[in-house]
């Protein structure tokens, strides 16, 4: 802890990450009881500049930007982490059995990695995402999908490289049943770098989903959703561009953010990386 | 060389087959009746059998991916929901506006991004060092489209200085010969065409280089620094060579090797931004085509153009493990 925080204080950049992710916090939790309904009509205010009744502006349906805004990073958190913990999930559990057990199932997993991973990851999304019919939901599912041979690689390597290990085998000759040892040996073994693999991916399942949210493809309206809110407003950009705007920043700078303590998480847990910090 | 192509590609087929697995199991994940679902509320009784007719819905899957596979080797992608033309002369027409300004970008990027990630190397820990990383932490995380619309805003609707979009202003009448707008403009007589054409790539071009420059600059940042710690580099330096010599004939050269293989990888993630950045810049390309299959929920259009993206990528990964083989002796060495 006290590394961490020595860490930090010389690695501006994490910090500044940090403090962005910190306000973002505490915007989505204590916003949502300051600001007007995201999706309250009024007609009467349309398309209006940021002003002190409305700081960010309001959009074609006279609805708060800020609120829309502050209501859309509850979804952007819940897709972030949503979104990379089902990734981990399904990518962690095939890679590590991959590795683990080798042979036929070994190769066939990773010829579908493979596979999977020779199209564009935006690409391979928004087909997904059109199959399954446009809905937030469908579209966290779909980038999740592209996200997880990421996870089956890591996995994988993490997982042959820990299987040769002595106290494995020790385990095998004790008799331990096979799926304990995965658990208990490989998997706990194998953790430190799917971690990283998990922070450094937060910031890209936000941008894919986001991007989903632009190509109409994910949250449909009146849902605040930013990368929606940005297409809903394209048409009035030139006179109003707070309308796109200000959800466009919003993406940039939750994705800025986690992939500042992503960088840094990687940094920390590569010495030789650790070392050239300044 | 010949034989490593050949090999190289033989062992692209297993992965190709998944590929067309995937791409063809899409339709089939359409929840309920595809067929229902891609023509929407109000379609008779026989366009519906019409259509399951055309997507072979009543057969059992295997014969279907059969009828599929032997339909591509034809060249037969499927049919436009919305136009009724062949989805692949639909995706000839659009690509070579994609590549144009892909291949620009690609370009712009390598100049943009290796002397960057050169400079930071050398001066680490600078000031130009934490600018960089500040600058290129930012491109990864900025969306395509609001870079694109941020650049639009400023440099088209408010300075006035760029066209806001298209490809060539309206009136100047070109003749479409390669569909490379830049090409076909400096083919035809008219007066200002290439100017025209070179103005409307400059936005779009910028977009998509700057996620390539962005990851190159600080991926040769990195293989800079680890080749500058190598044995033969401090050997060189230790010969009485001056560093520049040192740092632009030993190291430089090894650590652009890997670059490619980035270059190659980002080339095809690139195209995936060259949808958003596409339809915020009205660029006719496949990105643009995909974008308005998707309003349209033109199905096969999304399922050709997702085949073509993937196709396009194993090409690239091909080209690059190729050029590798060429530029590095150890890998031709082993290669024989």
């Amino acid at each position: 802890m006290i590394d961490l925080i020595y860490f930090l204080k010389r690695n501006t950049l994490a910090a500044v990450g940090v403090g962005i992710l910190a306000l973002f916090l505490v915007a989505v939790i204590v916003g949502p009881f300051l600001v007007q309904s995201p999706i309250a009509i009024d007609m009467g205010a349309k398309l209006q500049a940021p002003s002190p009744r409305h700081w960010f502006g309001t959009d074609n349906f006279g609805r708060d930007m800020l609120s829309r805004i502050i209501h859309g990073g509850r979804y952007t958190l819940a897709i972030g982490i949503l979104v990379v913990g089902i990734a981990f999930v399904i990518g962690v559990f095939f890679g590590i059995v991959a590795g683990f057990t080798g042979g036929i199932l070994d190769m066939v997993t990773m010829r579908i990695v493979d596979a999977m991973l020779s199209f564009p990851a935006l690409v391979l999304a928004i087909a997904l995402a059109a199959a399954f019919g446009p809905s937030l939901e469908n579209a966290m599912i779909a980038v999740a999908i592209t996200l997880a041979p990421q996870f089956a690689r890591v996995a994988r390597s993490q997982a042959l490289s820990v299987s040769s290990l002595l106290y494995v085998d020790a385990a095998n000759a004790l008799g331990l049943p096979r799926r304990q040892i995965l658990i208990r040996y490989v998997l706990i073994n194998s953790i430190g770098p799917l971690l990283v693999q998990a922070s450094l991916n937060v910031g890209s399942a936000i941008l894919q989903t986001a991007s989903l949210g632009f190509l109409g493809l994910g949250a449909q309206p009146p849902m605040p959703e930013w990368g929606a809110d940005v297409s809903a407003n394209l048409a009035f950009v030139r006179s109003s561009p707070w309308t796109a705007l200000g959800p466009g920043f919003a993406i940039f700078l939750a994705v800025l953010s986690f992939n500042l303590i992503g960088d840094a998480m990687a940094d920390w847990f590569n010495p030789r990386r650790r070392s050239q910090i300044g | 060389m010949f034989a490593f192509i050949v090999r190289r590609l033989l062992s692209l087929l297993p992965v190709l087959a998944l590929v067309l697995v995937i791409v063809f199991s899409l339709v089939r994940l359409i929840p309920g009746d595809p067929a229902i679902t891609l023509l929407g509320p109000g379609a008779t009784d026989s366009q519906i059998a019409a259509l399951r007719a055309q997507l072979n819905l009543d057969e059992p899957a295997l014969l279907q991916f059969w009828h599929y596979l032997t339909g591509l080797i034809q060249g037969d992608l499927g049919t436009s929901l919305k136009s009724g033309q062949p989805v692949l002369s639909e995706i000839l027409l659009r690509l070579p506006a994609t590549l144009e300004i892909s291949i620009a970008a690609v370009l712009v990027a390598i100049l943009v991004g290796t002397p960057i990630g050169v400079l930071s190397a050398t001066r680490p820990n600078s000031f130009f060092d934490h600018l960089v990383r500040v600058v290129s932490l930012t491109g990864v995380s900025m969306p395509a489209f609001l870079l694109a619309l941020i650049l639009q805003l400023v440099f088209a609707t408010w300075l006035g200085w760029l066209p806001v979009s298209g490809r060539m202003s309206s009136y100047l009448f070109v003749d479409h010969v390669t569909g490379f707008a830049l090409i076909d403009a400096w083919l035809s007589d008219e007066t200002g065409a290439v100017k025209s054409a070179i103005l409307h790539m400059i936005l779009p071009v910028t977009v998509l280089a700057s996620f390539l420059a962005a990851t190159l600059g600080r991926f040769v940042r990195a293989s800079m620094l680890e080749t500058l710690g190598e044995d033969y580099v401090r050997t060189a330096r230790a010969k009485g060579l001056s560093r520049r010599e040192v740092i632009y004939n030993h190291a430089l050269r090894t650590s652009l090797l890997p670059a490619i293989t980035v270059v190659g990888l980002k080339f095809a993630e690139m195209l995936g931004g060259a949808i958003l950045t596409e339809t915020i810049f009205s660029w006719p390309g496949i990105g643009r085509f995909m974008f308005e299959a998707i309003r349209n929920r033109d199905y096969p259009v999304i399922q050709g153009a997702t085949l073509v993206f993937a196709l396009l990528f194993m090409l690239t990964s091909l080209l690059v493990d190729a050029l590798y083989a060429v530029l590095d002796p150890r890998v031709r060495r082993k290669m024989n």
